[in-house]
């Protein structure tokens, strides 16, 4: 009961945090705007609007950035002058720890489906809503833990930020988003089963196209990373803050 | 000299700073070339949004100064806001003047079909200085030193889209190009494209000229902050 | 606490400490910047682990950091270690929850803690909105909406105007007043003086003397304190001056040296002539001992000498 008293405070900063808006909230919906008159109009030869493929993207790209949200706080609580005030409450450190890493992730997976929102009903950007907010939450949780395991794994907190940020911009490099990746077995593999937003796009893609699958495969294979590395962030956990 | 020297000494001994600044330029060179855009390997394009945020890492470190009450302790030293001022952006274009030389030549050596060097070079130093003073100006706007860096970082997304590095401009609608002339990075994919397909020298000494007209206005901007 | 050992690698942050605080009294810890205070009070905490000795909490020597004796325990940190985001009452609503208050409970203590700091009419406000006080005051606040029996505070005016000083030393002695017993650290020598029953001081991890302020100052009365102001401080022959016969410790500071002797030992004549022969004196002063002078005489410095962490 008394960790549930800390969440509506957790959730308050989280949302009070205007940083973390700014840059998961209002960023992505202006250079979803911008797209949508970049590419207003554009089809393929298929009939198909590459402002939609572009738009999904974006939105599930941002959510390999939400971790850093989930990192800042543990850090904030459990890593600074906060530590000694938290040890003296008689709150198991662990409940606390995980139920920031849920405020988190929750948060992160709310700005999702506001963009979400934004984009079906501002842009006309359809969704398979249920399918796509289930990706969304593994993204976010695969995201959260991630970042945990790097804040737990180095002592500093700058290279933790830095490895977020080489996880976030590495895997949208290796997507080819931004130039394609030379054409080999290891690239060809980044830039699709091995890459945490490939997998969520094929996996939207698929339910799409009514490859259910497919579908189930490449989530599947999302959940299994949360799963494992679940596992070593709990190792990592129990080292540095039980 | 002595601002100028500490500058350098502050911006070097940081090791993330330094792994910043020598390793970008380098990945840069090896990055593949696109087809039929961008006009130049996609690591010149990108370096254009690469300078933007070391302009603005670089500067921060007068707001630091700012922040510290270190602007305070210099404002009754025998030094004037102009020269504390000209001594950091001086040792700041320097150290991004570096870079654009190592991407250049790097590039040159690596065998990139830069078609121009020197005037590529010509044109990443104009650019730079407009980065430079637009990230002075930035950071006159914000007390906190994360709230202007996260700020620049969303300005940056926007403007490399808007200004043509991450979309050509000619896919953009005709309303929107003409507001893509308002951003510096129009000005250096503008360069870029005369590197690689333009006649008229004036037409590359215009490009130039508007981005040393942004540094200029910027400059003024951002200067207005004096040493208190 | 008793026979406490800590250490860090080599560096012994704790020595065979013994400390014991009894209901309702206000123990004053003294001890320069490294002294040890901190890690003090983090082992009497449980947040460090001791390598030797035992700690004994509400009676309770056995795994005396349950969560039961944790709810009678309430900290004010050094650091200000509150939420930035989270407005003055939503900061004390927060700490309030995590110690098991809810609905009307909560509400009352909230309130009263911030009146009883002087902040009610800053409740809705952030911190990143207060002054250094009140953001000091604020932080002394959340670790008082429990209730706690026993309060520990870590330097809490460290950095802070006189005003919100005074506020503060007057609110320890309410708290006292209500019954809470209260551990208070500091290098401030006029607020242990001020608030404190009792007064421990500590330097390099050791536990020098303890006592009421009085006892302390009895028990240097067999000293003599002769200050000089001088012309030159750099021309004393500050060894010879140690080595007259009753001189216990010569400190400079400034213009002005004070010599500790033993009682009646009769050596002002040949201070003050050994003094003369190597620069002018512009005065002389003889002065009743303070904890100030307790303290250089136990530890051989000033109380605000040093840096770094405590």
């Amino acid at each position: 009961m008394r960790i549930l008293s800390t969440v509506q405070f957790t959730g308050l900063r989280m949302l009070r945090n205007y940083i973390v808006l700014l840059l998961l909230l209002v960023v992505p919906i202006l250079l979803i705007t911008v797209f949508s008159f970049i590419l207003a109009g554009v089809e393929t030869e298929t009939g198909e609007k590459p402002l939609h493929g572009v738009v999904k993207i974006m939105v599930v790209s941002f959510q390999l950035f939400g971790g850093s949200i989930v990192m800042s706080y543990i850090q904030h609580e459990f890593f600074t002058a906060h530590r000694m005030r938290l040890n003296m409450i008689p709150i198991r450190k662990e409940l606390y720890a995980f139920s920031i890493m849920m405020c988190g992730t929750v948060y992160s997976i709310l700005l999702g489906v506001i963009l979400m929102l934004y984009s079906q009903f501002a842009l006309g950007i359809p969704w398979n809503w249920a399918w796509s907010i289930y990706v969304i939450t593994l993204m976010a949780i695969l995201s959260s833990i991630v970042c945990l395991i790097f804040a737990l794994a180095v002592r500093s907190f700058k290279l933790a930020e830095r490895l977020s940020e080489v996880y976030g911009v590495g895997f949208i490099l290796l997507a080819g988003l931004f130039f394609p990746m030379p054409d080999n077995a290891f690239f060809d593999f980044m830039g699709s089963y091995g890459n945490p937003l490939m997998l969520a796009m094929l996996s939207i893609q698929a339910i799409e196209q009514s490859n259910a699958g497919e579908a189930w495969f490449t989530a599947n294979i999302l959940l299994g990373a949360v799963v494992l590395l679940f596992v070593l962030m709990l190792v990592l956990g129990r080292r540095r803050i039980g | 000299m002595t601002v100028f020297r500490f500058v350098f000494l502050r911006s070097f001994r940081n090791t993330t700073n330094l792994i910043f600044l020598t390793l970008f330029p380098l990945v840069c060179i090896f990055m593949p070339q696109g087809d039929p855009w961008p006009v130049l390997p996609y690591g010149y394009q990108l370096f254009g949004v690469f300078l933007l945020f070391v302009s603005i890492r670089l500067a921060s470190y007068i707001q630091v100064d700012r922040m510290s009450g270190v602007v305070k302790r210099l404002s009754i030293a025998p030094l004037s806001h102009a020269s504390y001022l000209s001594q950091h952006l001086l040792a700041y274009l320097l150290i991004i003047m570096l870079q654009c030389v190592i991407l250049v030549y790097g590039g040159v050596l690596y065998g990139q079909p830069l078609i121009q060097p020197f005037l590529l070079l010509i044109l990443y130093i104009s650019y730079s200085l407009a980065a430079l003073a637009i990230a002075l100006a930035w950071i006159t706007l914000f007390r906190n030193k994360e709230l202007a860096f996260f700020g620049f970082m969303s300005f940056v997304f926007l403007v490399s889209v808007l200004g043509g590095i991450i979309v050509p401009v000619s896919m953009f609608p005709e309303w929107l190009a003409r507001i893509a002339v308002l951003f510096p990075t129009y000005w250096l994919a503008e360069g870029q494209l005369w590197i690689v397909y333009g006649n008229e020298l004036g037409d590359f000494l215009f490009v130039n000229v508007v981005l040393w007209l942004y540094a200029l206005v910027f400059m003024i901007i951002g200067s207005t902050r004096k040493l208190r | 606490m008793q026979g406490v050992v800590k250490r860090y690698g080599n560096a012994v942050a704790l020595d065979y400490v013994d400390l014991a605080i009894y209901e309702g009294e206000i123990v004053g810890l003294l001890g320069p910047n490294g002294a040890g205070k901190t890690t003090l009070i983090q082992t009497m905490t449980g947040m460090v682990p001791i390598e030797r000795g035992t700690i004994k909490l509400f009676g309770q020597s056995n795994n005396p950091f349950t969560h039961a004796n944790k709810e009678k325990l309430g900290l004010v940190t050094q650091e200000i270690t509150v939420y930035d985001e989270l407005t003055a009452k939503e900061n004390l609503q927060f700490f309030a929850g995590v110690y098991g208050l809810k609905g009307s409970e909560r509400k009352e203590r909230v309130q009263e803690a911030l009146a009883f700091v002087g902040l009610a009419e800053y409740a809705d406000k952030v911190p990143t909105k207060f002054s250094g006080g009140m953001k000091r005051r604020l932080n002394i606040a959340c670790a008082l909406t429990h209730r706690p029996k026993l309060l520990i505070m870590d330097e809490p005016t460290v950095g802070i105007d006189p005003q919100s000083r005074n506020h503060i030393l007057e609110s320890v002695k309410k708290l006292q007043e209500q019954g809470t017993t209260i551990l208070y650290t500091t290098h401030y020598m006029e607020e242990v003086q001020e608030i404190a029953s009792r007064v421990v001081i500590m330097d390099q991890g050791q536990m020098i003397k303890g006592g009421t302020v009085d006892q302390l100052i009895q028990s240097i009365q067999h000293e003599e304190r002769i200050h000089i102001d001088v012309a030159d401080t750099s021309l004393l022959p500050v060894e010879q001056l140690q080595s007259i016969a009753g001189v216990m410790h010569v400190d400079v500071a400034g213009t002005r040296v004070t010599v500790i002797s033993t009682a009646g030992s009769g050596n002002v004549d040949r201070i003050l002539s050994l003094v003369k022969e190597y620069t002018g004196v512009l005065g002389i002063q003889t002065e009743n001992p303070d904890l100030e002078d307790v303290f250089l005489t136990l530890t051989g410095k000033q109380l605000r000498d040093g840096g770094g962490e405590a």
